[in-house]
């Protein structure tokens, strides 16, 4: 039996002029775990998705145990041995845990076309038992559990029958720490059984943590593939971003004082079911960073403060006294929220850049109720320029855009608006090194200005590395209050989360 | 072998780009005009025609114009045909006091009309779909229901008022308003962000909930307007009056280019060449001598072919 488990040859990828995966080979032995890294765009998600069957191969061919594989969907893969974990919700639901699980296998289970319906849930809750997951019922409809839950069901699925590759394509940023480790044991399970998974994730610490080896992509290009233990996170960012990245990625000023100007006072704010009776006030120029397990009540916090709720009681009060209760009002008071739920709750994709940024601005830029096209487009370039967003011209519509560009194309909004108090929900989820740092270095800038940021965020290091102060959360109420230290732990906050 | 499937992408390509799409309702008018002129030896361009098939534009393009808003929010309204029914026998009963009245009371019953649309659409939560396909029936209930002794006549007075120039100035009138709006005020920026996601506009400051009931309303008043335009040329209201004319004005805006989906893609030129080509192709099609029958099997398949064609594929999703 040969080490090489798979071989790309010339895999190639073009979607109208861009193209995506240029010339790429590489081979994966069999017993390791490979990380995939790379900017946005660089091509490491089609490169998998070329493997898996979602996408049609552009050119070359991918060798699979010494076999050139020809397949035409998933379900094709997946008889072939490669399964996927994607980032977004990859279950179905209105179908029950069960039904997911054997999405496309249910020949097993059917009798002359009848589907034993009772001998899956049985095979499925054995096989959920087995992982570990026994919270989840494989008789219950998939829509009763959490985005989480979701998510194991799914590695569940991935799994189950064995893959000779296992890909894991940003699955993590949907799983909190507990999640995380759930995954890093199955992985390691593969590994032990001699088959092989490739990593995909924007997370260096994670990647040099578990895996053995990282083959870096930059613009569509094969780079290098280097041994986990030789490098650390620099090298990385180097190769990935193809320039030395500066050191000012979080901030490193400490003790710094916090203003005693209160901006904002969060009384007594209950959302049912979400948070429990939160207390908290928000000082002029400072970053507040929340955060806590992914079910806490953490991304309820910003909804509230916007005035997003559903159902909210207690009281948002600006230092004014202004009480926020609804979004055009809070818009008003110039507070402004970049949601986690990107693509449905920040940008309208189906739009264009010009009016995803002119929007809530619209009435300050209206002379008399009238508008005027070459205001608009003049202060949507301004904006958008600012932000340095990658492209084509303001009239592009924003679901061509990678994560990276959509997110700066939020911000450009709320700087247009001129917001004096930012809620930034996951402000760097699924976003590369280079626009983080962008997005770093535009939070201090802001709070330099005296605005003041609520930054809601699952990364810790990005906590620890930004907030002047941090907030956890514990089942819907805080949990912790720290203060911007050098000598506060991942562990200290970890201790308040769980 | 392989060329011929690259010149097949690109001509995929070339009919999903906007540039395509943005023309098609252009050349579609036109082949249109062209086939008829030739299939009816140019009968359809003498003057005598052109002035009969201009008086058929007036009132759907009016109505048109507010479904228009409908749609660019993903929305749709199949309650064109029986608002215009209970409206021109609300204008014809108050015409017989004071013309503006009767006027007036054609815009409220509209606007009234549109306003239970939008509430059930809005607070319900019920998609607009199902919504104006409830009350289409019962407002085609209550126009049968008032006509079934005799048919209602309105007064002389707002008969003579007949008239090309003033259904003309009407037309133009709200038509030069309703673009003013949509492209020089935030209600065409507000309409068009519900149509492209509903959600997200939502958390940039636009109240979705106002703008959907209120772009009901207006709608609903257009057709109360379109329906005194139908009082002066038809004169007597029966039971039938405005039959069929919700998916009249669907094919026309269809036609004209609308996107289904609604939202950014949409163009103001939609209303008026849709309506356009849906006239002359209507037209053509009778003076060809086509019995309704076929004539309905033609117009379907027309409006299929512009459906695939026009639909965002990007925007696919259940329309509101």
């Amino acid at each position: 039996m040969s080490e090489i488990l798979l071989q790309a040859e010339n895999i190639d990828k073009r979607f109208g002029i861009t193209h995506a995966v240029d010339n790429v080979s590489l081979n994966i032995n069999r017993g390791e775990i490979r990380a995939l890294i790379g900017e946005n765009g660089s091509g490491k998600s089609t490169f998998c998705q070329m493997l898996c069957g979602i996408y049609t191969i552009g050119g070359g061919k991918f060798i699979l145990d010494g076999q050139e594989m020809h397949v035409k969907n998933q379900v094709e893969a997946n008889k072939m041995g490669v399964s996927i974990i994607v980032q977004e919700m990859g279950t179905l639901s209105g179908l029950t845990v069960a039904e997911n699980i054997f999405l496309g296998h249910e020949d097993p289970f059917m009798n002359h076309g009848i589907k034993n319906t009772r001998a899956m849930i049985r095979e499925g809750q054995k096989l959920l038992d087995e992982y570990g997951f026994n919270n989840i019922k494989a008789g219950a409809m998939i829509d009763n559990y959490n985005f989480e839950d979701r998510k194991l069901v799914e590695i569940v699925k991935a799994t189950y029958m064995k893959p000779k590759i296992l890909i894991v394509d940003e699955t993590t940023t949907a799983l909190s720490q507990n999640g995380r480790l759930e995954l890093y044991k199955i992985m390691d399970a593969v590994r032990a059984d001699n088959r092989s998974v490739i990593f995909i994730s924007h997370d260096l610490g994670e990647i040099l943590e578990h895996c053995d080896t990282i083959s870096i992509l930059r613009d569509g290009e094969y780079i290098d593939t280097v041994n986990s233990k030789d490098v650390n996170e620099d090298d990385l960012k180097r190769l990935m971003v193809g320039r030395e990245i500066g050191s000012a990625y979080y901030r490193t000023d400490y003790g710094k004082p916090i203003s005693d100007e209160v901006v904002l006072t969060v009384k007594n704010v209950t959302v049912p079911g979400q948070i429990e009776d939160v207390n908290f006030e928000l000082h002029r120029g400072e970053i507040l960073g929340f955060g806590g397990l992914s079910e806490c009540g953490m991304h309820e916090i910003g909804k509230a403060v916007f005035g997003a709720s559903w159902d909210r009681q207690g009281d948002v009060v600006l230092a004014d006294g202004t009480e926020i209760t609804n979004i055009p009002q809070a818009i008003r008071h110039s507070i402004a929220y970049a949601s986690k739920d990107r693509d449905n709750e920040s940008v309208i994709l189906n739009e264009s850049i010009r009016n995803n940024i002119i929007l809530p601005s619209i009435e300050d830029l209206a002379n008399k109720h009238v508008l005027s096209a070459g205001k608009l487009n003049h202060f949507a370039k301004e904006f958008a320029d600012k932000m340095q967003t990658k492209m084509q011209g303001i009239n592009q519509f924003v679901s061509d855009l990678s994560g990276g560009n959509k997110q700066k194309v939020v911000l450009a909004r709320w700087l247009g608006k001129g917001s004096d108090i930012l809620v930034l929900d996951s402000p760097t989820r699924g976003i590369d090194v280079k626009v983080k740092q962008a997005i770093y270095a535009l939070m201090s800038e802001l709070t330099a200005q005296g605005k003041s940021i609520i930054m809601i965020s699952e990364e810790i290091p990005e906590l620890l590395g930004m907030s002047d102060r941090i907030m956890i959360m514990k089942d819907g109420k805080i949990n912790g209050t720290f203060m911007r230290s050098e000598s506060l732990s991942e562990e200290d906050l970890i201790a308040k989360m769980v | 072998m392989a060329i011929e499937k690259k010149e097949q992408s690109k001509i995929s390509e070339f009919i999903d780009s906007d540039l395509f799409k943005g023309l098609l309702p252009f050349i579609g008018l036109v082949v249109i005009l062209g086939v008829m002129y030739w299939l009816t030896e140019g009968r359809i361009a003498q003057p005598k025609r052109m002035r009969l098939l201009l008086s058929q534009v007036y009132y759907p393009m009016i109505v048109a114009t507010g479904v228009f808003f409908i749609m660019t929010l993903g929305s749709i309204d199949f309650t064109e045909g029986s608002t215009l029914g209970v409206a021109s026998i609300v204008v014809s009963v108050l015409s017989f006091y004071n013309i503006p009245l009767a006027i007036l009371g054609g815009i409220l019953t509209g606007a009234a009309i549109g306003a239970i649309n939008g509430f059930f659409h809005v607070k319900f939560k019920l998609q607009s779909f199902i919504v104006t396909i409830c009350t289409m029936y019962l407002f085609r209930g209550v126009c049968a229901y008032l006509t079934t002794e005799t048919a209602i006549p309105a007064s002389a007075a707002i008969k003579a008022l007949d008239s090309d120039n003033l259904k003309i100035s009407i037309t133009v009138a709200v038509l030069v308003i309703a673009f003013f709006l949509f492209k020089f005020t935030r209600i065409g920026n507000d309409v068009k962000a519900v149509g492209s996601g509903e959600t997200a506009a939502r958390f940039s400051g636009v109240r979705t909930d106002k703008v959907k009931f209120l772009t009901f309303v207006a709608a609903g008043a257009l057709t109360g307007l379109a329906a005194f335009v139908n009082v002066i040329k038809v004169g007597s209201i029966t039971a039938t009056a405005g039959n069929q004319l919700e998916t009249q004005i669907l094919i026309s805006l269809v036609l004209g280019g609308l996107p289904i989906t609604g939202g950014a893609k949409v163009r103001f030129s939609n209303i008026i060449v849709g309506t356009l080509m849906y006239t002359v192709l209507n037209n053509g099609l009778v003076m060809l001598g086509f019995e309704s029958a076929t004539q309905q099997l033609i117009k379907g398949i027309v409006f299929l072919i512009f459906v695939a064609l026009t639909i965002d594929r990007k925007a696919l999703k259940v329309i509101k």
